[in-house]
């Protein structure tokens, strides 16, 4: 039985989350959660490319030969990061400053192509969008989480309101990234281990 | 071979419709493209208008350019420099090029300004910096900068370049500094506190900048480097 469309949107954020639960888009994931608001922004231009890329796949999913569907994917998935790179540079020029080179890498960011295949090419295009979303948003949670931590852990502050003295520099840095991530995926596998066992207790 | 004809023309189809949709996008981003970047230079030029120690303009406020015809209008391009390649001058002493154009304001009093923007390699990618420089009956001095492009820094180190009070460690510079070049405190080898800082500054060009980026000395180096090589440009060029 089709999931419900509530399922399919909160699927991205909770049960597929796709940075601690799927491990997916690795790269920046650790290389833009230096900070929350880096994060932020880098989640936001993501899901908006997922819900659009979703959108356009689910729509032209029967006409697109199976032999060429990832090359098609990719062209499609590029289009969209290109587009939201230039309104980016267009309308909000100090953050498209502040994430520089990761916008045009959301291309290569295999959350996108991932849901392109695994999900749009396969399902309507409501069902797409809100699968789009509900990843995008559950990346871009992820990504303030993950960004918050090393910000507050690295440089006192949280999207650069100051909270504490204390400042371990290395976890602003990349070693810094692996722990924080390893140590957040750690505690949310954990807590999905530890729902599922009364569940499967009952049965 | 019906089939190859068949999955091309499909690949082909779908590049020419992305490529007319970016290209609309593109013709309607094209405008707000160019006045975010234009905007931003003429905020820094405002900036390093502004004089270090009084706070007012160094001239007039309906002189500063607020439109890029206004702005061509103070381009300056020295006898002897190539800038075909966008930049104006590749310094000998320091890793640092200026970026061309460089531009040119005259106070009321009749002493000029020169505004240029300094490139030097940071710890990810380039940093630039705008810096005014204003000659006097002292010499020319450094009145102010802007740090324009840190985005390959890292955040919470390098990227910290971008706080205003980092910046103003760098300047007012007196001639007298900026001709034993402008270093930061780590590479002069000592580390100047209270009222030193200062005199250290205007006397010997040491910028003092490891309590307040502490952890980061490739990102200011690089600013240093961007002043240094604008330093050198403006006397390669006879105004120093």
């Amino acid at each position: 039985m089709a999931e419900s469309k509530f399922k399919v949107l909160t699927n991205g954020i909770f049960k597929q989350n796709p940075i601690f639960i799927q491990v997916l888009g690795m790269c920046p994931t650790l290389a833009t959660t230096t900070s929350a608001e880096n994060g932020l922004g880098m989640g936001l231009a993501t899901t908006a490319v997922l819900a659009m890329s979703n959108i356009t796949i689910s729509l032209v999913r029967n006409f697109i030969p199976d032999k060429i569907r990832i090359p098609s994917y990719i062209v499609i998935i590029a289009s969209f990061v290109t587009m939201i790179d230039m309104l980016m540079h267009g309308f909000i020029y100090d953050l498209w400053k502040t994430l520089g080179l990761f916008i045009p890498l959301i291309v290569v960011n295999c959350i996108i192509l991932g849901r392109a295949e695994a999900f749009a090419s396969k399902n309507g295009v409501f069902r797409s969008f809100l699968d789009g979303l509900g990843m995008g948003l559950g990346f871009t949670a992820s990504l303030v989480l993950l960004g918050s931590v090393r910000e507050f852990l690295g440089n006192g502050s949280i999207f650069n309101y100051h909270l504490s003295d204390v400042k371990m520099f290395a976890m602003i840095l990349p070693p810094g990234a692996f722990i924080a991530l390893g140590m957040l995926a750690a505690f949310f596998n954990y807590l999905g281990i530890k729902r599922s066992k009364p569940k499967k207790a009952a049965k | 071979m019906r089939e190859y004809l068949k999955t091309g023309i499909t690949l082909m189809v779908i590049t020419i419709i992305a490529a007319l949709v970016l290209s609309v996008v593109y013709t309607v981003v094209k405008e707000p493209i160019a006045n975010a970047e234009l905007g931003a230079k003429l905020k820094a030029i405002r900036e390093v208008l502004t004089d270090a120690e009084t706070g007012e303009l160094l001239i007039a406020a309906e002189n500063i350019p607020e439109t890029a015809s206004e702005l061509a209008e103070f381009e300056w391009f020295p006898a002897g420099f190539d800038s075909s390649e966008g930049i104006i001058y590749t310094a000998t002493s320091s890793q640092g090029k200026v970026e061309s154009p460089a531009y040119k304001f005259v106070k009321e009093d009749g002493s000029e300004i020169y505004v240029a923007i300094g490139i030097a390699v940071g710890y990810g990618g380039d940093v630039k910096s705008m810096a005014a420089f204003v000659s006097g009956p002292n010499g020319v001095s450094l009145n102010a900068i802007k740090v324009l492009e840190y985005s390959q820094e890292t955040p919470g180190l390098g990227a910290n370049i971008a706080n205003a009070a980092v910046q103003q460690r760098f300047f007012p510079i007196a001639s007298k500094g900026l001709d034993k070049g402008v270093r930061v405190d780590k590479d002069a080898g000592v580390t100047p506190s209270g009222d030193q800082i200062e005199i250290r500054k205007q006397e010997d060009g040491i910028v003092t900048v490891s309590d307040v980026m502490t952890g980061a000395t490739i990102t200011p180096r690089a600013v240093a480097f961007s002043l240094n090589a604008i330093s050198e440009f403006l006397e390669k060029a006879g105004v120093r």
